[in-house]
Parts: structure tokens; sequence; C-alpha cells
């Protein structure tokens, strides 16, 4: 195993990526201080409908406005969109909020379930405030291969740029897309139902 | 009925054929379905960028043709971006249209339902062979489950045309003729709607079959979740690798057909997405060239081809019709068609070859289990060839099970539809079918001295009295046995999700669902 791998401890809450999960010490890792900052999602999973677990559904590849609206908010198995973990260039496919990103909505989500249910939650990690970049998920320990993001059906890279200039010129490209996404969030909002019950 | 012909129509449209006609009309959408996903998984729209800039620069084995002061290194990543760019585009559109017509199966099939029975879209999908034509259709032209190519977007352009064109090749088809003529597509829906405004235009002419399943988009106002204009296979992206979108939200639904209104509302709906808008703005029209090929649409000096309001799909003019996205690509192509060939004397190739597998006309299950025949089991492509043969008929039974699941969709109460239509059709199509269709290519055949990567064949596949789902399954396990080292994972726990909790749906629609009773969502 590689030093710079990184491994799960024991049996996780089931949550979809970083920054979501309910419990301290219920990240990836088991080593977070608090709510909301796990390090990365417990399961892993590709498409609509495979989720095994209530909270798991993913969101940004396939589904519907709705399930777009509610990223890993489904409440059965089976239920929900796509794949997890959400990355930071994951962005919404379908729907008015198209281009805008998913792991942004869902930790908005996840606050303000949190915010509701008066339980306190710390911030995301840090150096990843958008969620979980591809380079981060390909360190852990029974990494997906293929993480399904803004690759999925073009460059795997998020760039056409030369390959010595891709890495950075992808990066530049997901954080402004981050950066619209998190000043348009109020707009995001404002275009999904209340709740999932609010049709 | 002639299935190899989609419209054994009568004269005009009346009660007395509405069935036969309505049947064929359901025909004409189903095949647009296997004919339009055969081009789309034909197209490499993820290629490894380093390994086509590497191509290409190969490819340019004579420098000295290029014009002189050519950046050579620019000038590769130029060219690897045009492909890269129209690849991805021009199947994100394919795959658009593809989502719109299974739409338009369904729009199709409410009709039908609500007015004179349940569609039968198993004997269109069992009969349905390549190539076919629409017969009564003027002029006549093939169409084939082709790959990518000029030829294959002028098929495209014609099955979609929204105004009569005079097509030079018109080929004389033998056999039935259709016993009326019509120009479009949309004139044929025009010929259905006039018919229901005249014999079905009464509510009391709904109430028979009033409750009849249908694939609706809500049950008791909360949405369904069974259509989604987008998905990531409609996005594609541009040269700065910013998202674009195939398809816009306003972009029409299903619609629960439960009178003349609601019909005409659902075949409307067929036509402008097809066609265009259908309230007399001007209109982009197929004319063809001395060579007999449609005459393309000319970029601006931007790049951007300049469509006309008529040639979307709504007032809104934000997303084009069938017609127009595949001249897209099909003007786009030719444009980058004549910037690669001033690189010929260099050693460039044509365009299209850097990013469409080499796949065969219409390609049969016959073709590929003749070649495994004429192998030698010592033979070092046999396994390969074994594996290709098994992978066919994985295909094929995959598509005729969405086909039966469609159908059964029109036979059962809502939750079981649910079942049918989430964990069956939908994973089906995203998963089980492009799982297969996206893998085929990995295979090669020999047919009449020529070697083609394998492709979907898109024949009905004949399950007999046996279970299908188990004989799918039955398939799965054999490819993982004849090639382990592609298909091995779908053995592995994890993935049993794939094809062990498919619904279980038997040809004379008993569904057993395979996955807890899990309720529709509360939305």
């Amino acid at each position: 195993m590689s030093e710079n791998t990184i491994t799960p401890t024991g049996n996780p809450e089931l949550h979809t990526c970083m920054g979501l999960n309910e419990c301290k010490n219920l990240g990836y890792t088991k080593t977070n201080d608090c709510a909301g900052m796990g390090d990365c999602s417990t399961v892993y999973h590709s498409c609509h409908t495979l989720n095994e677990c209530k909270g798991q559904g993913g969101c940004g590849l396939f589904g519907t406005t709705m399930e777009f609206c509610f990223p890993s908010e489904n409440t059965c198995r089976y239920q929900g969109s796509c794949g997890a973990p959400i990355l930071s260039s994951r962005f919404i496919v379908q729907g008015p909020n198209k281009g805008r990103s998913v792991w942004q909505l869902a930790r908005k989500r996840f606050e303000d379930k949190m915010t509701a249910a008066k339980k306190p939650f710390g911030d995301s990690p840090k150096d990843y405030p958008y969620g979980p970049t591809n380079e981060f998920i390909t360190l852990l320990t029974n990494s997906p291969g293929d993480h399904s993001s803004c690759g999925q059906s073009g460059s795997r890279h998020c760039s056409y740029a030369p390959l010595s200039q891709r890495e950075a010129a992808a990066n530049d490209r997901v954080q402004a897309a981050n950066e619209v996404s998190k000043a348009e969030m109020p707009i995001t909002i404002s275009q999904c139902p209340a709740s999932e019950s609010e049709s | 009925m002639d299935l190899s012909k989609i419209f054994p129509v009568k004269e005009e449209v009346t009660p007395e054929n509405f069935e036969v006609v309505m049947q064929s009309a359901i025909a004409l959408e189903l095949a647009t379905i296997p004919t339009y996903l055969s081009t789309y998984y034909s197209i490499k729209r993820a290629q490894v960028q380093e390994e086509l800039h590497a191509q290409i620069l190969a490819d340019l084995t004579d420098q000295s043709k290029l014009p002189a002061g050519t950046n050579l290194t620019e000038l590769v990543h130029e060219l690897t971006v045009d492909v890269l760019v129209h690849a991805n585009k021009s199947a994100a559109l394919v795959m658009s249209v593809v989502i719109e017509e299974m739409l338009h199966l369904s729009l199709a099939s409410n009709v039908k339902q609500a007015i004179i029975g349940a569609p039968d879209i198993m004997s269109i999908a069992m009969g349905l062979t390549f190539p076919t034509y629409l017969a009564g259709h003027e002029p006549e032209f093939y169409i084939n489950a082709a790959p990518l190519s000029p030829e294959q977007l002028n098929t495209f352009l014609q099955i979609e045309s929204p105004k009569k064109y005079e097509d030079p090749k018109d080929p004389t088809i033998p056999g039935d003729k259709g016993l009326f003529e019509y120009n479009t597509i949309g004139g044929l829906y025009n010929l259905i709607i006039e018919c229901v405004n005249k014999h079905y235009s009464q509510d009391a002419d709904y109430v028979a079959r009033k409750g009849k399943p249908q694939l609706v988009p809500s049950y008791g106002g909360k949405p369904t979740p069974y259509y989604s204009q987008n998905s990531v296979n409609t996005v594609h992206y541009d040269r700065e690798h910013n998202p674009q979108f195939a398809s816009e939200d306003d972009s029409g639904g299903l619609k629960q057909v439960t009178d003349a209104k609601s019909a005409v509302a659902a075949m409307n709906e067929i036509k402008e997405q097809g066609e265009g808008n259908d309230d007399g703005k001007p209109k982009t029209l197929l004319t063809f060239d001395a060579a007999g090929m449609p005459v393309p649409m000319i970029p601006d000096a931007d790049g951007k081809l300049n469509f006309l309001p008529g040639d979307y799909d709504d007032d809104s003019g934000t997303e084009l019709s069938h017609f127009a996205k595949f001249m897209e690509s099909y003007s786009m192509g030719h444009y980058y068609q004549g910037k690669f060939a001033k690189y010929k004397e260099a050693g460039l190739k044509d365009f299209y070859s850097y990013f469409v597998y080499n796949q065969a006309k219409d390609p049969k299950q016959a073709d590929f289990d003749a070649y495994l025949e004429s192998l030698s089991a010592d033979d070092p492509n046999y396994d390969q060839a074994q594996a290709l043969a098994t992978a066919s008929r994985l295909g094929n039974a995959i598509y005729t099970y969405i086909m039966l699941m469609v159908e059964t969709c029109y036979h059962v109460d809502q939750q079981t539809q649910f079942n049918v239509f989430m964990y069956g059709i939908h994973k089906s199509m995203i998963w089980l079918l492009s799982g297969v269709g996206n893998k085929m290519n990995m295979y090669s055949y020999v047919k009449d001295n020529t070697t083609y990567a394998g492709a979907l064949s898109f024949e009905g596949y004949d399950f007999g009295t046996i279970s299908p789902k188990a004989q799918i399954e039955a398939l799965v396990d054999l490819l993982a046995e004849q090639d382990p080292t592609t298909w091995a994972w779908t053995q592995q726990e994890e993935y049993k999700g794939y094809w062990k909790e498919l619904p279980e749906v038997s040809l004379d629609h008993v569904v057993t669902p395979n996955v807890p009773n899990v309720p529709m969502p509360n939305y």
C-alpha cells in the first residue's frame, strides 16, 4: 500500500461525500472532529437506482430535476440519483440549475438539515472548500478507478489544454465554476422546492 | 403485417385503420431508437487526448507538405481538439435525439392506449430488421444501423426533414409501397391528428379506455421520475471545456392522453421536437448537391451555424429540432472534413476516421456466428470471436427486454410500472445496453475479407418460453467465462444490482420486481 493512500476504519455511517457526515469520526477515515468535517464518502456506487441505503443517492450524472435538487437526500434504498462520491467538478446536468455544483448544493442541504435539527457541525476540510478533487479521491484505498465527473462525456481531465498545462487549466476552470456556483446558490435554492415532498 | 416496412397503412387515417396506423407510428418511433443508437455507439466520444494527439502527429508523415511557417505542435493540438469537441458534441446531439425518440415512443403509445388499445411493441421489435425504410414515404430511402458518417447523417436528415424534398438518389425499394404517400413524418402525424379531430373529438370517445396504464408525467399531482431531457450523456464541451447541454428544460415531456386535446398535444410535441415549430417561420431545408449529398450549412466567422427561427422546437429559440441537430453535426463534420483534407498530402486521414469505429453497416448476429465458425478452436482470434458472438446475443437480449418492459408498462398498475421503469428500463438503458454497446467495438471480426469492429445488431431476441431475465443472466455468466478480462466484474458481489435485481418480466407482462417494494419517491 502506498504511503499516500487513505484507508477507512470500522463500519462507517453511510454518506455520499466529504463534508456530508452527520457524526464525529464518521468520515471515510473516521478522524473528523465533528459532523460535516469528514474527508470522503463511505459509499461508492456508480449510478441511479444502484445505491444500497437512504442518503446515498449522490447526484449529477443521471436523474430528474427534483433529484438534482436534493443530492444524497433519498429516503430509501434504490431511490435518489447518481454516483457517489461527489467530486468538486461534478455539475448538475438537468433542470434550471444545470451547470452548477452538485457538492455545494449537497453541502447546503446538509447544513440546513443539521441547523433545523439543532445539531452542531463543522466546516468541510479546509483544503477542499468545494468538495473532493479527483486527485484526492485517487488516494483512497479501494478508490474506484473512474470517478465519472466532468469527464464522463469528454476529456476526463476537465480541460483540452496541452498536457503540460492541463491540470492547472482544469483546476482553474473547476475553481471558477465553483465560485460562480457559490455566488448563485440563492438562485439554485430558489429554483428548487423547499423539500422533496413539495411538488 | 410486414414488419420490415414501417408503414403498411391505408389510403387515409380512419377509425377502421386507426389501430394499424398508430401501431405503425409507434413502429416508426421505435425504429429510430436502434438506428440512432447504432450511430451513437460508433463514436469515440471520450478519447485519451494524448493518444489522439500522437496518432495525428504520426499520420503527418510528410511535414514538408505543410504550409510554410506551420507550428507543428500547435497545429496537432488544434486538430486534436477539433476531433475531441466535434465527436463529443455529435454524440451528445445524437443522444439527445435518442432520448426524445424514447419520449415519442411513449407519447404515440399513450395516444394508442387512450383511443384504441395497448401498444404492441414486442411484435415491432421482433420484426424490425436493418436496413429498413418508411413505406409510403416519398422519396424512398434506406435506413441503416450504421456508424457516424456523412451518409448516415444524410439518412437522419431525410427521416427528420420538416419539408418535402427531392432526393437525387431516390432508390427504388422493392416491395410494399404503403397505401398512401406522405412526404414528412410530421405530415403523417397531421393525418392522424385530422382523424382524431374528426372521429375522436368527444370526451365520450375516451371513456372506454379511461384508466388504462400510460407512461404519464405525474400521479396524483406528484411528478413521476420517468423522463429527463438531459443526462451526462447529452453534455458536451466547448473548446475551453465549458459544459454545454444538448436539450433544454422546456423541450417537452410525457403527456397523459385523456381526450382529443391531449392526444393532439402529444402528437404536436412529436412533430415540433423532430421537425421544428409549426408556425410558418422559415426553416433550413434539405437540398442536395451535384454528388447527391445534402448541402451543408456554412459556419460564420465565429465558427457558428446560423439557424432559422423555424429550426427550433418552440418560440424560445433555445433548442434545435432533431433535423437541425443533425444538420449541425453534418455541416460541422463537412467543415472539418475540408479542414483535414488540406493536410491530406502531409499524411492526415479523413476527419471521421479519427473518432468513428470501423463498424459495418447493418451488422448481424449471423455475421459474428459465421466468423466464429470459420475459426478453429486453437486460432488466436477464437476466444474474442466467441466473446463477440455472446456479447451480441446479450446486447440483443437486453434490447428486446427493454422493449418488453416498455410494453409491460402499458399493462400493469402504477407501483409495478414504477418498479419496471426505474429498476428495469432505466437501469437497462443507462448501464446494461450501454455497457455492452460501448464494449462491442473492442472485438473485431472479418466479413467479406474486411475486418470490422463489433457493434450491436439490434435484432429481436427470441426468449421462447424460458424466463427472459434468466436468459440474460446466463448470457452474462457465459460472457464472463469467455472473456474474464473484460467481464469478470459482472460476477462480483458489489455489482450484483446490475443484473440480479432487474425485475423479472414475462412475455405475458407478469412482473416480479426483485427489489424491496420501494415506494415512488415523494416528489
